[in-house]
């Protein structure tokens, strides 16, 4: 996820959110880190064709293998996307011609998209690593897992008795998140075969019991990682084995009733013309070469993929069984449906929306076409996972120089869309005027959220255009926030609009746990669809 | 107007190749022709040696992969030379739509079974496979379609404590509505269900795809290409693809190469009956058409191609290898069947593929 393809299409969004995702070698000061990705992402935005250079679009997954493809001998440039967008974009035919290649963590989702095999060429498997639970050593002793064996249905069993917490990241946004859902519910359907729609019907009540025990989500498997090594909070995360293995005082279990595995392909578009066919079979090649397989494996804790370097004494010996993957997108579809409608703990999004004189014109439009979208008027599959889900709560704060009325709309199991109705008029009747008293405003969400039911997945988006000029500081904001109780500190998720400060965002970002994202230069609209994730 | 397009690029390409060979041998360097082939091929096209074999005659040959029925229907060939799917069906079909005269069947390999040995015992504890007295094993398809027909899973096997994985009896196959492979398995599974009898008749055709379908849609989702599975089977064992349908030579190719990546737990068996992959090159430059030609008459190229594990029509190249390796391999091979014909073929396929669409229970006595 985060960074999205260079190269502006008018009428498409583009959004350029600051990357929430940090590998751990980058972990360090995240909101240091985060104000440089700026200015790396903006390089990628040449419209021109370098005969020279292969152009990849790929996951977020693979960025810590880019600094190795210097010495490949092939010019590579990589633009990132979340798993979901990419693969609406390639099938779309929307990576034609913009892109020579893909490389995401799997094409397996890619594939079910109608269309979107034959926009494919060559597919080379590059490394493997398959998407399991990482525990905490201690927790994982006392659940009595400590060799890393149990199976899908103990680990559920568990998670229904409250015995541990987990973090994950969301199955609509990343592949991690998704492989692990095909994994449980393969696993608990007790099918045998691929799952259809009706079994996954059938599976979701256990579904459900495993996820009570979800306590934290993310739009990407690096944010996770980050977020947990970070904070903890949680007994443990959904990852794969790679990032696992990279943390510390962890333990991984390997469930013994099958996982489901990333491979890497590196893709070749059926667009690509012949020079860059011969970029990719190139890099492909070198990617294979026992050596760079090896320093793959040391580097990044991936297996190899090539049979003639086998896999070290760290990934254990026990065989990895791999669990049938649905091969229609109606039942994958359903799937992540049945998770964000009946299976997770439900969110409450609060919404502090800046509403200040600034804001008026182009920018509220903005805002307010950004509301409605995701009330469900983006009829993509990405947009659809993003809109607001039965069982959410979502309250809406408006500020300027002064809170406005808070307002809270319930969507219901069933039918949501009375509730999405409500949304769109509300949205619609969002004005512009006064001064910015950000500070009132968040401290304001606070404590709506306290009033929240505390079984919600509570979490923050704070949107502004410009500086703070009316009311409590950040320093007051901050005496407030250290007073809450750690439980119900939710994590605030910043959208940099306009003229906004980024410096002191980011402090908001990074002393609640959250992260920033940039629609300065691009869509209010992608920004708020990537954040979604991590609600 | 869309064909008078690709008749205008073929001809704008053919002039290209032709300024390319003339630039090419003024330069002193080798003529690219650029291919696409069936994934299982790749490693050979790739191999030094096989390079080298062609600059000899000043080629230099460059492929892209994509799966035989892809490569039959949905892959753009104007930029391509040639096109070397892996059965002669989808050869025919492209030899037709393209109008090319002459083309080239350079090898061929039986479909083969890929698995390691403490899966063939418990499938030969439930009666699936057997010895076939001359070397080699045998997988018997009727009693396999049996098994699959009752939905069996692994932990359901007698005695099963090898791999008692809770997943159903399936052998692995790429994309049935992409894949070669997948076709030639199902080729082969068509006789067993059409009563040993291949499918003539547009009659037969739906009984046979409602009772084949689960063979195919149980698996979920299948990769496109031949190459994929049979690498995951070398790379991640038998976790993930416990038996994988491959072709005879993409598992000798690795065997004969002593790379270490058949290991002494790995086997080969023979399906009872299988059905043989005519590897066949289809020309559309002159370039290509050599290349066609070197593939089937030169010596080195024909000797380099038995090393790949295919059969040529140099029989003993290959049966010496298979001494020297002693390989547990068919040498004559007997329970042979031959293809439905495209057309039947695609039928077939075409109704499994609407199955896929609909996710339809399949009915044995179709609903087309």
């Amino acid at each position: 996820m985060t960074a999205r393809p260079p190269g502006p299409v008018p009428g498409q969004m583009a959004a350029r959110p600051l990357r929430p995702v940090l590998r751990r070698v980058l972990r360090p000061v995240l909101a240091l880190t985060l104000a440089l990705g700026l200015s790396s992402c903006a390089s990628g935005q040449s419209a021109g064709d370098d005969p020279e250079v292969l152009r990849v679009l790929a996951g977020s997954e693979v960025k810590d293998l880019e600094p190795m493809l210097a010495r490949s001998g092939v010019k590579v440039k990589i633009s990132y996307t979340g798993t979901l967008d990419g693969a609406e974009q390639v099938a779309g035919g929307g990576a034609d011609g913009r892109y020579d290649a893909l490389w995401f963590s799997s094409n397996r989702y890619l594939s079910l998209i109608d269309g979107a095999s034959a926009r494919l060429s060559t597919q080379t498997k590059i490394m493997v690593s398959p998407v399991l639970l990482g525990l905490r050593t201690a927790k994982a002793r006392e659940l009595g897992w400590q060799d890393g064996k149990a199976t899908w249905e103990q680990i559920a069993g568990a998670a229904r008795q409250g015995r541990f917490t987990f973090g994950m990241a969301n199955p609509a946004s990343s592949n991690s998140g998704f492989s692990a859902l095909v994994g449980v519910a393969a696993a608990l359907s007790d099918a045998g075969e691929a799952l259809d729609a009706g079994q996954v019907s059938a599976v979701t009540p256990k579904l459900k019991e495993f996820f009570s025990a979800q306590r934290l989500t993310a739009g990407s498997s690096g944010w996770l990682a980050d977020a947990y090594a970070r904070q903890g909070g949680v007994d443990g995360i959904v990852n794969y084995e790679s990032v696992l293995l990279g943390m510390k005082d962890l333990t991984l279990v390997y469930p013994s009733d099958g996982v489901v595995t990333a491979d890497y392909p590196l893709t070749l578009l059926a667009s690509a013309p012949p020079h860059k066919r011969e970029l990719y079979g190139k890099l492909a090649a070198w990617l294979r070469t026992p050596d760079v397989q090896r320093e793959i494996m040391a580097s990044t804790h991936r297996r190899p993929a090539v049979p003639e370097v086998r896999p070290g004494p760290e990934f254990g010996s026990a065989p990895l069984l791999e669990l049938p993957f649905p091969n229609r997108r109606a039942a994958a579809d359903r799937l992540i449906t049945a998770y964000l409608d009946e299976a997770r703990t439900p969110a409450h999004a609060l919404f502090v929306l800046d509403t200040s004189g600034s804001m008026s014109g182009e920018r509220i439009e903005a805002l307010r076409q950004t509301l409605v979208m995701l009330t469900g008027a983006d009829r993509s599959a990405s947009g659809t996972f993003s809109r607001f889900r039965s069982r959410e709560t979502v309250t809406m704060i408006p500020f300027s120089d002064r809170v406005g009325t808070p307002r809270t709309f319930t969507l219901p199991a069933g039918d949501p869309g009375p509730a999405l109705e409500e949304i769109r008029g509300y949205a619609g009747g969002l004005g512009a005027d006064g001064g910015t008293a950000i500070y009132d405003g968040l401290r304001a969400a606070y404590v709506q959220s306290l009033q929240g039911d505390p079984d919600h997945y509570t979490s923050i988006v704070l949107m502004t255009d410009g500086d703070n000029t009316d009311g409590a500081s950040l320093e007051d904001f901050e005496s407030l926030y250290r007073m809450l109780p750690e439980s119900r500190r939710a994590r605030t998720f910043v959208v940099l609009f306009g003229e906004s400060d980024a410096a002191e965002m980011n402090k908001v970002a990074a002393l609640t746990g959250g992260a920033v994202f940039d629609a300065r230069d691009s869509s209010l609209a992608a920004a708020f669809k990537e954040i979604r994730g991590y609600q | 107007m869309r064909r008078s397009i690709g008749i205008a690029l073929a001809l704008l390409l053919g002039a290209a190749v032709v300024v390319a060979v003339v630039l090419g041998n003024g330069a002193g360097g080798p003529t690219v022709v650029r291919g696409v082939i069936g994934s299982e091929k790749k490693p050979f096209f790739d191999d030094s040696r096989v390079r080298a074999a062609f600059e000899k005659h000043g080629l230099r040959v460059e492929v892209d992969t994509a799966g035989s029925r892809q490569i039959a229907t949905e892959v753009d060939l104007d930029g391509y030379a040639f096109a070397f799917p892996s059965s002669l069906p989808a050869a025919e079909k492209i030899k037709k739509d393209r109008g090319v005269a002459r083309v080239f069947s350079p090898f061929h390999s039986p479909m083969a079974v890929a698995t390691f040995k403490p899966i063939a015992d418990v499938l030969a504890g439930a009666g699936l496979v057997r010895d076939s007295g001359r070397g080699y094993q045998v997988l018997d398809i009727a009693k396999y379609l049996d098994l699959v027909a009752e939905g069996t899973r692994w932990d359901e096997l007698p005695g099963n404590t090898a791999y008692p994985a809770r997943k159903r009896v399936l052998l692995t196959t790429t994309d049935i509505r992409t894949s070669n492979s997948a076709a030639m398995y199902l080729a082969m599974t068509s006789y067993v269900a059409n009563g040993e009898d291949v499918v003539t008749t547009a009659a037969q055709v739906p009984r046979a795809a409602g009772k084949l379908a689960p063979v195919f849609l149980d698996q979920g989702y299948s990769q496109s290409s031949t190459e994929a599975p049979f690498e995951d089977y070398l790379v991640m064992g038998s976790g993930k693809t416990p038996m994988v349908v491959a072709y005879e030579a993409q598992y000798l190719s690795r065997l004969f190469s002593r790379d270490g990546s058949i290991t002494p737990e790995m086997r080969l068996l023979y399906p009872a009956p299988t059905v043989l992959s005519k590897h066949t090159l289809v020309p559309f430059t002159e370039q290509a058409n050599e290349v066609g030609r070197l593939l089937t008459e030169d010596p080195e190229l024909r000797a380099l191609a038995a090393r790949h594990g295919f059969r040529t029509a140099d029989p003993s190249a290959f049966t010496d290898l298979v001494s020297r390796h002693g390989a547990p391999v068919a040498r004559d091979l007997v329970d042979v069947v031959e293809p439905p014909t495209y057309d039947r073929l695609e039928q077939l396929i075409g109704t499994i593929e609407r199955l896929y669409a609909g996710g339809a229970v399949p009915q044995a006595e179709g609903g087309s």
